[in-house]
């Protein structure tokens, strides 16, 4: 006899996550009712994918409000947390047009596309974002709680540290051979302590006894990890 | 056989003077040689290479200045000037200078000429500023461990100099060496067995050619048969293949891990000698908020020094004063008696007089305005205000295409838009410096011509100043917008060195502003004469009416001005500024209402500034461009003031 779990194809699977994730984001805005789930899912058999989640156990309802049990909500934070780092890794390390993101974060977001390990390397290289392009919150994995543990400041694009902070350079993410060569003969290379002193007309900032003016477009792809402020 | 010996003198015993960029090489070789180059407190302001004859130890030394370079990798035309001249000549000796407050910076370029095998000796200059800042450099320990002669200058005040001349006989090789690890080192090893002996060795150019450096293809071309550059080809792929980063890349990094660690070795601080005024006020002038009022009372003192003390002081004390009441009297009464003909007597002192004309008004009008212009220049330029105004107006600039960088050639194309095109080199891309050139042509004014058009709108209204003003700075805008859009190719980052604001050095200033004066007199007066025997002549044969005639549909019937403005603006062509003049005297005889000052005078700011500019147009961005520029600029000039007449009638504004 097939199990029920095998014998559904990737397609279902994929429709019980887009529902996860909806219903994730809906806790987020507030409270998740299976209304607002029926209204906003572009599923066009809402009704028996969430049939099948609370059958599984994925889910609960109580009047009307739906809450995640343990292993849906484990489900859930992954589906998240996938789409969210996709984001981060296609617009701000690829440059790829907004709109197309939320396409290809759409299809990236499934445990068959993306392995775990692959979703931890891809955080680690993003230097554990905490939050998507949009600023919305990414649920921490095992190699962020690693990291965490380990180093405790996070790595962060230099527009994102604050003016007055000191900070060592940890990667730069550029597209550009040219660039990349031209920001470590200046003295921009991993490794090095920089100070960032504005950001605005254009950022500035001090390495060693150099100071530099920056456009924001490098600024954006030199990545730092904020020094203990000692 | 001057010639021959002085070939002689630049083949044995070439020096060279190379480092980064704003560390003081022009000050230094200015110092050595006793010749010129144009120094300034602002990165990249040598484009080309000055040489000049030094003498020491008895020797007749051949000294050249380099454009400032980071890397011997070249990312840049200048830096290619700068490697080309180490690659391509005999050199007896290297003079790197480096900035003594970033010893780190100066010596990735010491391991690369290192690694040439090229003697070189290493001059840390600006100590001063150094120790200021707290830093102390062991200089003997830091000469043993590169090998090679150190010398502390201060290049402004002349000290360390005699030790350095002294020290350029002597040829010392460094003993510095750096290993890139097995598998950098093995590609290596591969290139060298393959490429020819050369000035400089395997090894530098094998790394060269790793870091993937596209200016050298024409020397491998010459150098390498076709099938070897497809072997060294093949040869980097295979490495890059093996690092995640691109190699040039990786081969900076280890450089500058091992400066750095040499530098750990031989620097150490002290307390810093509290901090002064200029570095607060170097703080202010880019910040986002308090740089404005900087920015407004560095353009308020400027106004007052050029607009005021120059266009209207010292210009009334020559025009007037000299001109009018002395020199012009005397010489048409000397003219009276001397010359019976008339039409040499006008020739001289007649409306269109060499005399009257041509010398009253480059002597007594522009030489007060483009010499107090060029001092205020001097000033901003040495202060390093510069670099900060560049932070300030990025933005601005980067909806035109360009970047905070342009700041240099437009702020000096207010005094001369052809020295300006010259520095548009400052600029990485050619895009870039397409429309660099382009707006400098089309729309700076110069400082002569400012003078001129700011005392006629002087005379009209505040109002009728701001709609010229603001014409021409929304044609700039417009015409720097679409082109960025229009024109192919690429802009370059906004990477730039904030040099330390100082004090400027009053020799350095009247030095350069007597040479700039100098070149631009050079420049200016003989054209001034000959625009003048070009009306002169048409005036006596009467070839001005015939042109007025010709013109009139444009300049009566779309410009709206009388026919008489055609003379103007056929002399515009010429000289914009001289063009400019002659409204001047039309509206001084009330022949042109407030609109008309306004339209003339808005037409002929777009006029291409002179003909030197057009010559340097064509030297700098070729003949093609440089037709297409003036194609372009006439027509549009005469459009854009077409448009503002249309639009004074249609809306029914009297100034």
């Amino acid at each position: 006899m097939m199990d029920y779990h095998r014998s559904r194809d990737q397609f279902e699977e994929d429709r019980i996550d887009e529902v996860l994730e909806l219903i994730w984001i809906l806790r987020e805005e507030g409270e998740s009712h299976i209304e607002d789930v029926r209204k906003r899912s572009e599923d066009p058999n809402v009704s028996q994918v969430l049939y099948i989640v609370e059958s599984e156990g994925l889910v609960s309802t109580d009047n009307g409000r739906i809450s995640f049990d343990q292993q849906g909500e484990k489900r859930a934070e992954n589906v998240i947390r996938r789409h969210r780092l996709a984001e981060r890794l296609l617009s701000e390390v690829f440059e790829i047009e907004e709109k197309q993101v939320e396409d290809h974060a759409c299809e990236l977001e499934h445990t068959h596309v993306l392995s775990e390990v692959v979703v931890d390397s891809i955080c680690t290289f993003l230097g554990h974002p905490p939050t998507c392009p949009h600023g919305k919150a990414i649920p921490r994995g095992e190699c962020c709680k690693r990291f965490s543990n380990e180093l405790k400041p996070l790595v962060v694009p230099l527009t994102e540290l604050h003016i007055g902070d000191e900070a060592r350079i940890v990667f730069i993410s550029s597209k550009y051979h040219a660039r990349l060569d031209r920001l470590s003969s200046l003295g921009i290379v991993p490794g090095g302590i920089l100070h960032l002193h504005q950001k605005q007309p254009t950022y500035l900032i001090k390495i060693g006894e150099t100071e530099l003016a920056l456009d924001r477009e490098l600024a954006k792809e030199i990545f730092a990890k904020k020094m203990q402020q000692g | 056989m001057h010639e021959h010996s002085l070939e002689d003198t630049k083949n044995g015993h070439r020096v060279a003077i190379v480092g980064n960029p704003n560390v003081g090489k022009s000050v230094i070789f200015g110092l050595l040689t006793g010749r010129y180059a144009t120094v300034s407190n602002y990165p990249g302001t040598t484009v080309t290479l000055t040489s000049g004859s030094c003498k020491a130890g008895g020797e007749d030394l051949w000294v050249t200045d380099t454009p400032g370079v980071n890397t011997l990798i070249p990312m840049s035309e200048d830096e290619v000037v700068t490697r080309d001249i180490l690659l391509n000549q005999a050199i007896k000796l290297v003079v790197q200078v480096a900035d003594a407050k970033n010893p780190s910076r100066g010596l990735q370029i010491s391991l690369q000429l290192a690694e040439m095998g090229l003697p070189f000796m290493l001059v840390l200059n600006m100590w001063d500023e150094a120790n200021s800042r707290g830093i102390d450099i062991n200089v003997k320990k830091l000469s043993d461990a590169i090998g090679t002669t150190v010398i502390p200058t201060i290049g402004v005040q002349r000290k360390g100099i005699k030790e350095l001349r002294e020290s350029l006989t002597e040829e010392r090789y460094s003993s510095l060496s750096i290993s890139y690890g097995n598998l950098i080192e093995d590609g290596i090893k591969k290139l060298e067995a393959i490429l020819p002996q050369s000035r400089i060795s395997r090894r530098s150019i094998a790394l060269m050619l790793l870091a993937g450096d596209a200016s050298l293809k024409p020397w491998l071309n010459k150098n390498v048969s076709p099938s070897d550059v497809t072997t060294i080809d093949a040869i980097r792929r295979d490495l890059q293949n093996k690092f995640y980063e691109p190699l040039g890349y990786v081969i900076n990094q280890i450089r500058l891990k091992k400066a750095e660690k040499i530098v750990e070795g031989v620097l150490s601080r002290h307390q810093k000698s509290g901090s002064n005024v200029t570095v607060h006020i170097g703080k202010w002038a880019m910040h986002p908020v308090w740089g404005i009022p900087v920015l407004l009372a560095a353009l308020f003192l400027m106004y007052e020094f050029v607009g005021v003390l120059g266009a209207q002081v010292l210009v009334g004390l020559l025009e007037e004063g000299l001109f009018g009441n002395y020199i012009n009297p005397y010489m048409t009464f000397i003219a009276e008696r001397f010359i019976p003909d008339l039409f040499f007597r006008d020739l001289f002192v007649g409306e269109y007089g060499i005399i009257t004309m041509a010398l009253t008004y480059s002597i007594a009008l522009i030489l007060p305005i483009v010499g107090t212009f060029f001092i205020a220049f001097g000033i901003l330029e040495d202060s390093g205000y510069l670099p900060r105004l560049a932070i300030m107006v990025h933005k601005i600039f980067k909806l035109m295409g360009l970047h905070g960088k342009a700041v240099l050639p437009m702020v000096l194309g207010l005094g001369c838009d052809t020295m300006a095109t010259f520095t548009a080199r400052v600029m990485e891309t050619r895009k870039e410096r397409v429309i660099v050139t382009l707006l400098l042509a089309l729309g700076v004014p110069c400082s002569a011509q400012l003078g001129v058009i700011l005392g006629m709108l002087g005379g009209v209204s505040l109002t009728a100043t701001l709609v010229w003003a603001f014409s021409v700075i929304l044609v700039i805008f417009l015409v720097g917008y679409l082109s960025s859009k229009v024109l192919k190719g690429e802009s370059s980052d906004f990477v730039f060195d904030i040099p330390p604001l100082r004090i400027p050095v009053l020799s350095n200033i009247v030095f350069k502003t007597l040479s700039r004066t100098e070149w631009y007199l050079k420049e200016a007066v003989p054209l001034f004469i000959v625009g003048t025997l070009i009306l002169f002549t048409l005036d006596k044969i009467g070839g001005l009416e015939v042109i007025e005639r010709i013109a009139s549909p444009v300049v009566v019937s779309f410009l709206g001005l009388p026919a008489k403005a055609t003379e103007a603006f056929l002399i515009g062509f010429l000289r914009r500024d001289y063009g400019a003049a002659g409204l001047f005297a039309l509206a001084q005889n009330g022949q042109l209402n407030p609109n008309q000052v306004v339209i003339s005078l808005v037409t002929i700011t777009l006029f291409v500034p002179c003909v030197a500019n057009l010559l340097v147009m064509i030297k700098e961005r070729g003949l093609r461009t440089a037709l297409a520029m003036v194609a372009f600029i006439f027509p549009f000039a005469f459009f854009v003031g077409g448009v503002l007449n249309f639009g004074f009638n249609l809306l029914g504004i009297k100034l």
